[in-house]
Order: structure tokens, then C-alpha cells, then sequence
């Protein structure tokens, strides 16, 4: 299957984050699988109507990750031995960040740290109820 | 090709239209010129060009300064199209096939084709809109090393707006160097990889699109009443400006924005929320009324 990948560029988030996030989800969602191609810098640039240097800039942040790796002349591909690994880390990136948000918010709105702890307890007891 | 403007001054009797503008343009980059309306976009374009004269200052390509052999390399687009009414639009494909040497007249047509430009057409029964199609699929027809673009999207629809940008990011991907004007600030935030704003001549802010949203943001705080001190933060060089309503407090932050945070927070604020600028208003900020500084609302 093909990764769709969309940028919003009026967003206040840089759009070289924008994809870098995506494909990291991708990957952690299995979307985008070991060894899988991803489209070239001005085939993307292109199809995102977005800068070359932009995308180029993102998939040298995944390269230095480990989530992708770039053959000279064939392009760049999904990292296949440490996939799994790699998939992990990816995963655990973005759900940091979701959570980083929630707990500020949740600061700024005069929660304390027992608050915080009750809320994420019934949560990770609404997702993990067999744990 | 890169471009390095430095000290470019230009008058007009008694305005400065270009004021002491100095700006770096890496080759291979899409730079976008950002501006309220008499800025001097266009005329620092013009200087650029040679098809003004400035009163100080150099304009220099790839360290060369503006001659004949460099002319073939470089398209310039006018913010309004100047066609002959009377010529046919292939008959302009024809004049430009022949003008330069680079120019690869199948792409031209090509190019008109998917604007929905007939050929035959005399260019003075176009709408303003297809005039400025058909300068664009003329001049990005030049395989040219530097595009200086002019409004190149004004009058055009949507579809074709886009259509545009998409081939200024395939020149870029070419390894051309593409220099756009725009009053849509949109368009500059997707296509453009790096922006200078100006602003009654003089540069007010120039950088990397996505450095300048990655570093500038909002920091927002509340405060239990309005007697409350910010003074720990007076001279901070991050801080663009601070305003201050009520209990309310918004401070901008040119960088360190979750430093600041922590800052207002021990200083007692509450609700402390960091916000993400898009372009616009960082565009808005930058052209925004210097009275709003944080040196002076700090003392008031």
C-alpha cells in the first residue's frame, strides 16, 4: 500500500516535522513496512507542493533516527534489519510527544501530580485492562 | 545560482524605497519576498535586474556582477505581464524561441496547454489572468538558472495558483534559484523554503520558513491580579514583545519558547500555554507597530 502523506502548511508546526511525525507513525502503525520505498525528495516535493529542501531536510532527520535508510541512486527505504527496533522507537516518540501535551495542559489547568497520575491510571486501565 | 544583495539603497526623490537591504539567497533555494503594499519588492527586484538604478549598493551572481552572458540564464516575470495585444500567443512562443538559446518552445506549449491557453489567440483578448499564464509558461520554458517572479499566481484561479507553485518547486528540485514575490502568504509558507520580510523598504525579519515556526511562538500566562512583575524577564533577547491585558499576559518568543514558559510559571503565572505561529503571524508581528515593544510596555 502506497503511504499517503499530507503536510498542513499553514500550521505553526515546521513541515519537515510534519513529515518526519507521519512517517514515523506510518512505520509504527505498519503503513510503511521493512525494506518499502519511499517516493523520491521531488516526487514528494512535487506531490506536496512543497519545497525539494524541505523534504530532503526531513529524510535526513529519519535517516539520522534509524527509521529510513537512503541508497545513492535508488532512493530511500523503509530500514529493514532493526524495523522492529526502529518501529519502537518510532511508536514511542510520537505517543511521548502526544503525552507531553496532555500533561501540560493538564499542569496549566492546576492539576497536580497525584491528579495527573490518577487520570493516566484510569486510562492506561481503559486501554490495557488484561495488564 | 546564488545571489547575495548587499546595501542595495534606492530613493525616489525624497523615499527610501530599498533601505540598506542586504539578503543571501543560496542557490538551488525558493526565497519568498514578503510585504505590505509599497514595501519595495518590486523595486528591489528592478535593482537587482539592472532595470533600476540604485543609489548605493551591490547586487552580485555567483560573485558576478549583472552582464550579457549571465542574461540568457536569468527570466525576470513583471508583476504585470508586458504582452503586444496584437501577437498571437504562439507567435510569442516563436519571438522567445528565437531570443534565447535555452528556451525549449514544446514546453512552452506544453505548459499553455494545461493553463487552457489556445495558441491562435491574440494575447489582447486575454483576461488578465491568462496573461500572466501565458508569461509564466514562457518564462519557465527558459531552463533558466535564476527565476525572479513578480506576483507570478496574481489573477490566476486556484488550480492554476497551484499549478504554479508546482513548477517553481520543480525548477528548485532542478537546481535553478527561484525568487518570488506574493501577497498571499499562503502560497509563500508552502513553496517557499526560506523568506525575508519587508517593510517600507528596510528588511525586517529573514530566515528558514520552518526554523522561523519551529523557534517562534506564543507564550500565554495568567496571572491571580493585575499587580504582578515581569521585570526578571526585561532585556531577554528572546522576547520579540510582551503585551499585557489585565491578568492576561502574551509574550512572543523569537526562541527558548518552554524556557520562557517555566520562567513566567515561576513567576507566578498560571494556564501557561505555548501556541504555534503559522506565517502569517509571524509576517503580522514583524510588520506590527514598534510601540508594542517589551522595553516599553515594560515600564508602563
Amino acid at each position: 500500500m502506497p503511504v499517503v502523506l499530507t503536510v498542513d502548511a499553514r500550521s505553526g508546526v515546521p513541515i519537515y516535522q510534519q513529515i518526519v511525525e507521519q512517517v514515523k507513525r506510518s512505520t509504527a502503525l505498519g503503513v510503511l513496512q521493512a525494506g518499502e520505498q519511499l517516493p523520491t525528495v521531488k516526487q514528494l516535493a512535487l506531490d506536496l507542493t512543497i519545497n525539494p529542501n524541505t523534504v530532503a531536510r526531513a529524510y535526513r532527520d529519519l535517516e539520522r533516527d534509524g527509521v529510513i535508510e537512503t541508497a545513492p541512486g535508488r532512493g530511500s527505504f523503509v530500514k529493514g534489519d532493526g524495523a522492529a527496533a526502529s518501529t519502537k522507537l518510532a511508536a514511542r516518540d510520537v505517543a511521548r510527544r502526544a503525552m507531553e501535551s496532555a500533561v501540560r495542559e493538564a499542569k496549566a489547568m492546576g492539576l497536580s501530580r497525584a491528579d495527573v497520575r490518577t487520570v493516566t491510571d484510569t486510562v492506561l486501565d481503559r486501554w490495557f485492562p488484561e495488564e | 545560482m546564488n545571489i547575495t544583495i548587499s546595501h542595495l539603497t534606492k530613493k525616489f526623490a525624497a523615499t527610501l524605497a530599498v533601505d540598506d537591504l542586504s539578503i543571501e539567497v543560496p542557490a538551488g533555494t525558493i526565497f519568498g519576498l514578503l510585504g505590505p503594499n509599497g514595501a519595495g519588492k518590486t523595486t528591489t527586484f528592478k535593482c537587482m535586474l539592472g532595470l533600476a538604478r540604485a543609489n548605493h549598493g551591490t547586487v552580485r551572481f555567483d560573485g558576478k556582477t549583472l552582464a550579457p552572458p549571465l542574461f540568457e540564464g536569468i527570466v525576470y516575470l513583471p508583476e504585470r505581464s508586458v504582452l503586444y495585444d496584437w501577437m498571437r500567443v504562439g507567435e510569442l512562443v516563436e519571438m522567445n524561441r528565437r531570443a534565447f538559446k535555452r528556451f525549449k518552445a514544446e514546453r512552452a506549449l506544453e505548459l499553455l496547454k494545461t493553463f487552457g491557453i489556445d495558441a491562435n489567440k491574440r494575447c489582447g483578448s486575454l483576461s488578465k489572468g491568462m496573461k500572466t499564464a501565458v508569461a509564466v509558461a514562457a518564462a519557465f520554458a527558459r531552463e533558466a538558472d535564476l527565476l525572479v517572479l513578480d506576483e507570478p499566481t496574481s489573477g490566476l484561479d486556484p488550480v492554476n495558483q497551484r499549478h504554479v507553485l508546482n513548477l517553481m518547486v520543480n525548477e528548485a528540485a532542478r537546481g535553478a534559484t527561484v525568487i518570488f514575490s506574493s501577497h498571499q502568504i499562503g502560497q509563500v509558507e508552502r513553496a517557499a523554503e526560506r523568506i525575508a520580510i519587508l517593510d517600507r523598504g528596510k528588511l525586517v525579519l529573514e530566515g528558514a520558513v520552518d526554523d522561523l515556526k519551529a523557534d517562534r511562538k506564543i507564550v500565554e500566562a495568567i496571572f491571580p491580579d493585575e499587580h504582578y512583575s515581569l521585570n526578571g524577564l526585561s532585556g531577554d533577547k528572546r522576547i520579540g514583545r510582551i503585551d499585557r491585558s489585565g491578568r492576561i499576559v502574551r509574550v512572543v518568543a523569537l526562541d527558548g519558547a518552554n524556557d520562557l514558559a517555566r520562567r513566567l510559571e515561576e513567576a507566578g503565572g498560571t494556564g501557561i500555554r505555548v501556541v504555534d505561529l503559522n506565517l502569517e503571524d509571524i509576517f503580522l508581528y514583524a510588520v506590527a507597530p514598534t510601540s508594542a515593544r517589551a522595553d516599553v510596555v515594560e515600564g508602563s
